[in-house]
């Protein structure tokens, strides 16, 4: 614990928020790009502008809009002007729901950017679709994830301070849920523990309806699927749990902006055992995760990660998601490992010490069951350090 | 069509003598307009990204997430088959509505070729003209340009907007469920509230009771912060401890079955009594509330609305507002911050839910308040009912 309150007490929010912004404009120097202007809550969040945590629609109606040009003041459109940083320049919301909106939108971004420039935009509106290219002339619209990727794929130290803030935030309230995963709770009572229990801890957000999922012992007695595989995640309801029940959970939230994911594989019981096949799987599991984590360290590709997990259990997770996914400012974001978009792809992407990825494999014997539990990873200079602590009870 | 319940039958369940809601019918009912809408405006097609037009369109439960998501197409709706296909939601048929059969069911990927390809190779894709959009990344602008080249792509969201904006009684029903949800889960806060009490805990306390009650959806996770002098609020509740004789906003909003409830109180837990100067912004706000509520009558503009405000207001300005509320928050229909154009064109008509919220700041401290109404024929009525407390003697 000691360690952890050090590691807390040595963020610098200011220099975490200049040190992004200076990745950003690195990017925009590298990719030629004379503004972002940037919409989505997370992208604002990396730019050093904090909003309150809401559904989507209400992002949308009361949006934050964050102009970044090479050099100068950062210039936010919002009415939350506490979240802004020291010497940006707060300007009112814009609302770029509609045309009135898109043409004062466009206006800004002209008297910023230039007349004559190339502009990258990271979401339109309806409005913004139908109006923002016509009020530009002569302006070049890009999307904006080209420059936003670049420089959200490596963390600063501070931004793994603040991960690993939510992912100990994360645990320590699941500690308490895992006790109360016994026969007759309901879905939307362990929900409620998780909330209050990360609130009183110091999130800032929950980002994501926490997942209890019900997991049937084999594939044909379970909900059918788009790809004959398990389903999951199962949306959480008021369904009660009962004796035996195999509980895939998966839960994050946000500290700071910084998304934690957590994703166990528990038994609701009172007195919780798993069958001697059931644990099989884990065992398997803990096999598969020691052997892509070897394979960690600056320099190997995402495509090394997925051989290595291939090399124990040729299917390593669920047809419909991956090995393993980015995490920071969003709770799934590059680099994606071993998903659908191929082995090409994931060779195309090196490890660099900076980078943040949970591996979430999972082991399914159909008839018996699986395991899954999700490891958040940072690549370090020599290897990687695990920022999940939590353990694998009822398991090992 | 389940008509409307007042307040001695609302719960978050069915029983056997009571079904609160027909979720077919209303889904039925949603399709509908739907259609209509989309042979009025002459679209062919629409792809939704949006959480709250994929649910109108289809009736389904998508894992929530909070924030924004970047565009992803949601669902699919072709109007010369009047069918709606899923796209990327789950893997699983759990919790589909059984209209919407399993080859109209694609399971997620995160290749945005692929999934456009599956677009292009559904029936009638060929003979879309006019693709109707409600938001967009760039990337997948110039992709669906590519495979729908004959299309033309319109963002289609303030028609979508306009149309949910009005909502049927089934609709209504749920608003109702839903507000009582998050006064219910306002009250739970305001109960733990108490000077030296963290006010994450007073969050926490919000939050749980809200679960309990079997939503974990919140529409906005709120704010539960001291209003500091000259009406000063923090929307982002901090780290920090509730001060003694401080006023103490609390706000928030629940989902139920995607509809909003939302409200905002400020309450009094000093061991003074309240500044004669915050009982007197208390009072302001409970007239200019009931000035605003007078003018939300159906025909009245944007303009008119803002400007029953009055305009001696000090602070912060731009949390003044009227919006709609719906599936989540349907836009501000009256805020200092929309352009006169925009007031001009927002129009109050029967049928809408609406939220009025209004900062008054006193040297002390200041009041912030929000509520919901219902918009009728002859006038709103109150679907947030709770009481303003100490502050209100």
């Amino acid at each position: 614990m000691t360690d952890l309150i050090i590691d807390l007490v040595s963020i610098d929010h200011g220099r975490m928020r200049d040190e992004r912004r200076a990745r950003l404009r690195e990017a925009m120097r590298v990719q030629q790009v004379d503004a972002l202007v940037l919409l989505g809550p997370t992208n604002v969040e990396y730019a050093g502008v904090k909003q309150p945590c809401a559904d989507a629609m209400r992002m949308h109606h009361e949006p934050v809009i964050v102009i970044l040009c090479p050099t100068g003041p950062v210039h936010v459109c919002t009415r939350f002007a506490e979240g802004a940083g020291p010497g940006d320049e707060i300007a009112p919301p814009i609302a770029a729901e509609t045309a009135p909106g898109v043409a004062a939108l466009a206006a800004r971004i002209r008297d910023l950017a230039g007349s004559r420039s190339r502009v990258g935009v990271d979401e339109y509106t309806s409005a913004m679709l139908n109006e923002l290219g016509l009020a530009l002339p002569g302006i070049e619209l890009i999307d904006a994830a080209t420059v936003t990727g670049a420089a959200r794929i490596t963390k600063t130290g501070d931004e793994i301070a603040c991960l690993r803030e939510a992912q100990r935030i994360n645990e320590t309230a699941m500690f308490e849920v895992e006790r109360a995963v016994i026969p007759g709770v309901r879905q939307n009572e362990l929900t409620a523990l998780f909330l209050q229990r990360i609130f009183e801890l110091g999130a800032t957000a929950n980002i994501i309806d926490p997942i209890w999922s019900l997991t049937p012992r084999s594939i044909a007695a379970a909900t059918h699927t788009a790809n004959h595989d398990v389903g999951f995640p199962l949306a959480s309801d008021d369904r009660f749990l009962r004796e035996g029940d195999l509980i895939l959970c998966d839960t994050g939230m946000s500290w700071n902006g910084y998304h934690s994911d957590f994703g166990k594989t528990w038994i609701c019981s009172l007195d919780p055992r798993p069958t001697a096949a059931l644990r099989d799987c884990y065992t398997q599991w803990q096999a598969l995760f020691d052997e892509v984590s070897a394979v960690i360290r600056p320099g190997v590709t995402c495509g090394d990660l997925v051989r290595a997990a291939q090399r124990v259990e040729q299917k390593y997770g669920l047809s419909h998601f991956y090995l393993g996914h980015g995490v920071g400012c969003d709770s799934a974001e590059m680099p994606f490992i071993g998903s659908d978009l191929g082995i090409a792809f994931d060779d195309t992407i090196e490890l660099a010490a900076g980078m943040t990825f949970v591996l979430e494999p999972v082991v399914w014997r159909d008839g018996v069951g699986g395991y899954r539990s999700e490891e958040l990873i940072v690549v370090t200079d020599d290897g990687f350090e695990r920022l999940s602590r939590y353990g694998y009870t009822p398991f090992a | 069509m389940t008509a409307p319940l007042l307040t001695p039958d609302l719960g978050t369940g069915s029983l056997e003598h009571r079904d609160r809601v027909d979720f077919r019918e209303l889904r039925r009912a949603r399709t509908d307009r739907l259609f209509d809408l989309m042979d009025e405006i002459g679209v062919d097609a629409c792809i939704f990204g949006r959480e709250a037009n994929a649910r109108y369109a289809t009736g389904v439960r998508r894992l929530w997430t909070s924030l924004t998501r970047a565009f992803v197409p949601t669902c699919f709706v072709l109007r010369s088959s009047r069918e709606a296909h899923l796209l990327s939601f789950s893997a699983s048929y759990e919790g589909i509505p059984e209209e919407i059969a399993p080859d109209h069911y694609f399971p997620v990927t995160w290749n945005p070729m692929q999934m456009v390809e599956r677009l292009s190779r559904l029936d009638g894709a060929s003979s879309i003209r006019r693709l109707g959009v409600d938001g967009m990344t760039p990337l997948f602008r110039d992709l669906l340009a590519q495979v729908f080249p004959a299309a033309e792509i319109v963002g289609v969201e303030p028609d979508m907007r306009d149309m949910r904006r009005v909502k049927l009684d089934a609709e209504i029903t749920c608003m109702r469920i839903a507000a009582a949800t998050a006064e219910a889960s306002i009250v739970a806060a305001i109960r733990v509230a108490r000077p030296g009490v963290a006010l994450k805990q007073i969050q926490a306390a919000y939050l749980e009771r809200m679960s309990t009650l079997g939503t974990s959806q919140f529409a906005q996770q709120g704010t539960f912060s001291p209003i500091g002098p000259n009406g000063a609020v923090r929307w982002i509740t901090p780290v920090d401890v509730l001060p003694d004789n401080a006023p103490l906003a609390l706000a928030g909003g629940a989902l139920w079955a995607g509809y909003e409830g939302s409200l905002a109180r400020t309450w009094w837990h000093g061991s003074q009594p309240p500044s004669p100067g915050q009982r007197s912004a208390t009072g302001e706000w409970r007239d200019t509330f009931a000035r605003v509520v007078d003018a939300l009558r159906p025909g009245a503009s944007g303009c008119d609305v803002l400007r029953s405000f009055g305009g001696s207001a000090r602070g912060d300005l731009t949390v003044r507002s009227v919006h709609a509320l719906g599936l989540g928050h349907e836009g501000p229909i009256a805020t200092p911050w929309l352009e006169p154009a925009t007031l001009d064109a927002e129009v109050v008509r029967v049928g809408m839910v609406l939220a009025v919220r209004e900062l008054v700041a006193c040297d002390s401290g200041g009041y912030l308040g929000e509520d919901m109404v219902l918009i009728g024929e002859h006038g709103a009525e109150p679907l947030t009912t709770l009481g303003h407390g100490p502050l209100a003697d």
